[in-house]
């Protein structure tokens, strides 16, 4: 059996973090989640650099869910970041976000995202979501095998 | 015209006037004697036939023979001498003393020479008449210091009348002045009782034609002692035929156009004398005396004397005529100042001109004026309709030159339609306040018809007395009033000058203004990204912790629900909702401050296939509701947003179901026409209604007029954006109810948009 891709997920909040964990639980996903609180983290998480220095504690993720409104350095510029590196650019980025502004959305998908999930205020949702996200991205896409061009 | 065959009485055309030779009329007025001499030996070529009746001597036998043969010999030489000298006028008049029929008479001698011949006019006087140069001295110092002192044109005026009067004891003496068509209007007057009083009357341009006029400016002064006399006529020798009739443009005795008597004839007038005035070399005015009370001779030294009133006062009028400008001037500068000062102040600078309405006409003395600004007209005093003042603004954009302030006091002349409206615009100024928009300041003036002053009974203008027809002021009134017909009063350099230059202040203003307007707008919009993104960081910001309290209160509901008491599970579920109706307000907001931000797509749009797919889309809730949606015709299209106004009749369709307490719902979905030809759209209910006192407030954001929870709730968001969409089409809304029975939003599409939209298909 296939090995499930790590996840990093870029999310300040700490509610939202834990709603997802205990989703994710519930859902039984396997995959298992690395979290970065600030864009900063993110990409020293990516590059395996700083914090991150030890490959053992920064897996190449397959997925990367990406909250927009960080502090510091912001998840537009780490999106910006992932897709302008040769290396990164394979990796789906979904943006996890509360903004609906049309212009966020649009900036997202011309900046190279592969999906914009709008977090709901209402359970239920939520994890229909979630169980939505599982089925598609997790269940019958192929992620990207990055090991391998690692150095 | 033959002058020596027409005499006073005789059927005169006065269309002829303009064409009669009155220069070499052929004859003289009788009561003096008119000779042509030849230098240097003062051989009599020419004289007048009433020789004999004046000097005793057939002037057929005075023709050929030396001037000497008349005069004794004690003054042929000094008379030869003053005649042949250069400067012939400085001797005039000279003293003679003829004998005649054998007795002494004495003539006053008025000689010069005119197109190569000397002419020499002899006038009966008497000795006792001529007055001591002392007198006359102190009376013409008197009066000049008076001329000189006088106030303003208008005392200069009366002075001068009083003092001609005084000189010569004519029964009536006026001040007439011409306009630049040379009309007249008498402007001072001095009169005996039995004198028709003629202030402040009216003359047609024709009562003086124009080579009379000519006349008037070489010659100060003209006399008629008597309106009845018979012309004596000019004999010469045989050879003066070759040389053509005498040039008498320079004579005293010079016969008069028997037109001329005849109007005097008709003003009852027996003897008349008038006296030029000249502004820089151009006839300005006449100093015009006339006798009812017989005739009346003027002796020589009293007509000089008159001259001399006559040349001091034309001397004042630049200075006196500026003297009364000058406080009108002074008024106007100040009128323009309070105009100026509102109009800074007033933020709709035509209203600022506008209120209080006086003073923008008494900056150009008009009776009417408009302000034309933006597609907005403002009305002061008396002015021409809505739908001519349109046609003049269009028909002024379509001339040439039309940057510079226009004036005329003829407006029909140039534009034919103003016929229609004489009596409130026949004199117009128009001063131009933008390029390219048509904004104008136009000040009007009536017709002057009805501003001039009646001399009589103006419904009997012919007035016959004694089987003789005369010519009354009244009769020259008329005449005058065909003449001027469809005309103004002349507007005043200064006051045109006072229209350009407030034409110049508006300029200023609007120009400041826009200036302004374009900062404000920089500002509004940088304050409007940033209120936009405000509103996106306040939106996630609230969103987060909402979602936190939502998420977790929902976990422990589903996890601990059934072991919570009735109460507190109560409490839980409560809180949830409130989250709920926390998010759905933060997204309302969020969308009403878009609204306002995104551009339009404006192009012409079907709304039949707008509602419908909007009505597609809510067939749900209408099915639910069991609303019966009545479209009666369809309706006509319009330039708007689809998208936009999909959305208009979403909000209005669901408030319409909403608000309905009926058994059996209904909306309507229509049009209409508004009173000013607009087309407006309707969304009608027979709903629950809106009382009166909440027409307004619906529109408000966040207002609502139920309890949360009645009629399915909302926040209260619906109308305004409903609203915004339609202004930003530049409509209007509004809406008709009555409690209990239904509502009506009426909504209207602004053609016109102020700004360029760029459509879709580029167009």
């Amino acid at each position: 059996m296939k090995r499930a891709s790590p996840i990093l997920v870029v999310e300040d909040n700490d509610e939202d973090f834990d709603m997802l964990q205990m989703t994710f639980q519930r859902e039984s996903i396997p995959n298992p989640l690395y979290r970065c609180t600030e864009g900063e983290e993110a990409l020293e998480f990516l590059h395996q650099t700083g914090r991150y220095a030890d490959p053992e504690k920064a897996p190449w993720p397959g997925l990367i869910l990406l909250d927009l409104n960080l502090a510091g350095l912001d998840g537009r510029q780490v999106l910006e970041h992932v897709k302008n590196d040769p290396r990164l650019k394979s990796i789906p980025v979904l943006v996890f976000s509360t903004s609906g502004n049309p212009k966020d959305v649009q900036s997202a998908y011309a900046h190279g995202a592969s999906g914009y999930l709008l977090k709901p205020v209402d359970l239920p949702r939520f994890e229909r979501m979630i169980r939505l996200f599982k089925d598609f991205w997790l269940d019958h896409i192929v992620l990207p095998e990055g090991e391998g061009t690692r150095r | 015209m033959r002058t020596d065959a027409a005499g006073p009485g005789q059927a005169v055309d006065l269309t002829n006037c303009d064409k009669e030779p009155i220069h070499i009329p052929g004859g003289i007025q009788p009561h003096g004697v008119l000779l042509v001499l030849q230098e240097p030996t003062l051989t009599i070529r020419q004289v007048s036939e009433n020789a004999q009746v004046l000097l005793g001597v057939p002037a057929q036998a005075l023709l050929g023979t030396a001037l000497e043969a008349l005069l004794p010999t004690s003054q042929a030489d000094s008379v030869r001498a003053s005649l042949l000298s250069e400067r012939l006028a400085d001797n005039n008049p000279l003293k003679l003393s003829l004998q005649a029929h054998g007795q002494e008479r004495f003539f006053n001698g008025i000689a010069h020479r005119h197109k190569g011949r000397l002419i020499l006019e002899l006038e009966p006087a008497t000795e006792q008449e001529a007055l001591p140069f002392f007198g006359f001295y102190h009376q013409a110092r008197g009066s000049m210091s008076r001329l000189r002192d006088a106030r303003d044109l208008r005392a200069l005026c009366e002075e001068a009348v009083r003092e001609v009067r005084r000189l010569t004891g004519f029964d009536r003496v006026i001040i007439y002045r011409f306009d630049a068509d040379w009309n007249g209007q008498v402007l001072a007057e001095d009169r005996v009782e039995k004198a028709d009083p003629y202030l402040g009357l009216h003359f047609p341009a024709s009562d003086i034609p124009r080579q009379a006029r000519e006349l008037y400016t070489l010659n100060w002064l003209r006399i008629i002692p008597t309106v009845d006399y018979v012309p004596a006529r000019m004999l010469g020798l045989p050879e003066e035929a070759a040389l053509g009739p005498l040039d008498m443009s320079f004579c005293v005795l010079r016969s008069v156009s028997p037109i001329h008597l005849e109007y005097l004839h008709n003003m009852g007038a027996f003897a008349s004398m008038s006296i030029s005035l000249l502004e820089q070399g151009r006839l300005w005015g006449l100093i015009s005396c006339t006798h009812v009370s017989g005739p009346k001779y003027v002796p020589y030294e009293v007509r000089t004397a008159c001259e001399f009133v006559g040349e001091f006062m034309s001397s004042f009028l630049s200075t006196k005529e500026g003297q009364e400008d000058y406080d009108q001037r002074l008024r106007t500068r100040s009128v323009q100042a309070r105009l100026l000062e509102r109009m800074t102040r007033n933020l709709d600078f035509a209203e600022g001109l506008c209120h209080p309405p006086p003073e923008l006409l008494e900056l150009t003395g008009a009776s009417g004026a408009a302000v034309y600004f933006n597609g907005k007209t403002t009305i002061v005093g008396a002015a021409p309709s809505d739908e001519q003042l349109q046609s003049l603004i269009r028909w002024l954009g379509e001339r040439p030159e039309q940057r510079e302030v226009f004036t005329t006091t003829f407006l029909s002349r140039d534009y034919p339609e103003a016929e229609g409206f004489k009596d409130v615009a026949a004199g117009l100024i128009a001063a131009p306040m933008s390029r390219g928009r048509h904004n104008y300041v136009l000040w009007f003036r009536p017709e002057v018809v009805q501003t001039v002053e009646w001399g009589g009974n103006p419904n009997k203008p012919v007035d016959l007395r004694d089987d003789q027809l005369r010519l009354h002021p009244r009769k020259s009134f008329a005449l005058w009033q065909e003449t001027v017909r469809g005309k103004s009063l002349p507007w005043k350099d200064y006051e045109v000058e006072a229209a350009e230059e407030l034409r110049r202040n508006i300029i200023d203003i609007v120009l400041q203004r826009s200036e302004e307007l374009l900062k404000l707008n920089t500002e509004l919009e940088r304050s409007n990204v940033e209120l936009d993104s405000f509103a996106y960081a306040a939106g996630h910001d609230l969103k987060e912790p909402l979602r936190g309290i939502h998420n977790y209160t929902s976990l422990v509901l589903r996890e601990e629900g059934g072991g919570l008491n009735p109460t507190n599970q109560k409490r839980m579920d409560t809180v949830v909702r409130l989250t709920q109706r926390m998010e759905s307000l933060i997204n309302s907001l969020l969308h009403y401050s878009q609204v306002g931000r995104t551009e339009l797509s404006l192009r012409e749009t079907d709304l039949n296939e707008v509602l419908s797919s909007v009505l597609e889309l809510m067939k749900p809730r209408i099915d639910e509701a069991q609303v019966e949606v009545r479209v009666p015709s369809p309706l006509p299209p319009a330039r708007c947003d689809r998208v936009r106004m999909a959305e208009v009749f979403t909000n209005l369709l669901t408030n319409a179901i909403k608000y309905n307490d009926k058994e059996k719902r209904w909306v309507e979905i229509g049009s209409a026409s508004t009173p000013d030809g607009a087309t407006a759209y309707y969304v009608r209910d027979n709903g629950i209604g809106i009382k009166p006192e909440y027409h307004d407030t619906v529109f408000r954001i966040f207002k609502r007029l139920h309890g949360r929870d009645k009629f399915g709730g909302g926040t209260g968001t619906g109308l305004t954006i409903v609203k915004r969409l339609i202004e930003r089409h530049n409509g209007r809304i509004w809406l008709e109810s009555q409690p209990g029975v239904g509502t009506t939003f009426f909504f209207t599409l602004g053609g016109e948009q102020t700004e360029p939209v760029a459509t879709e298909d580029g167009t």
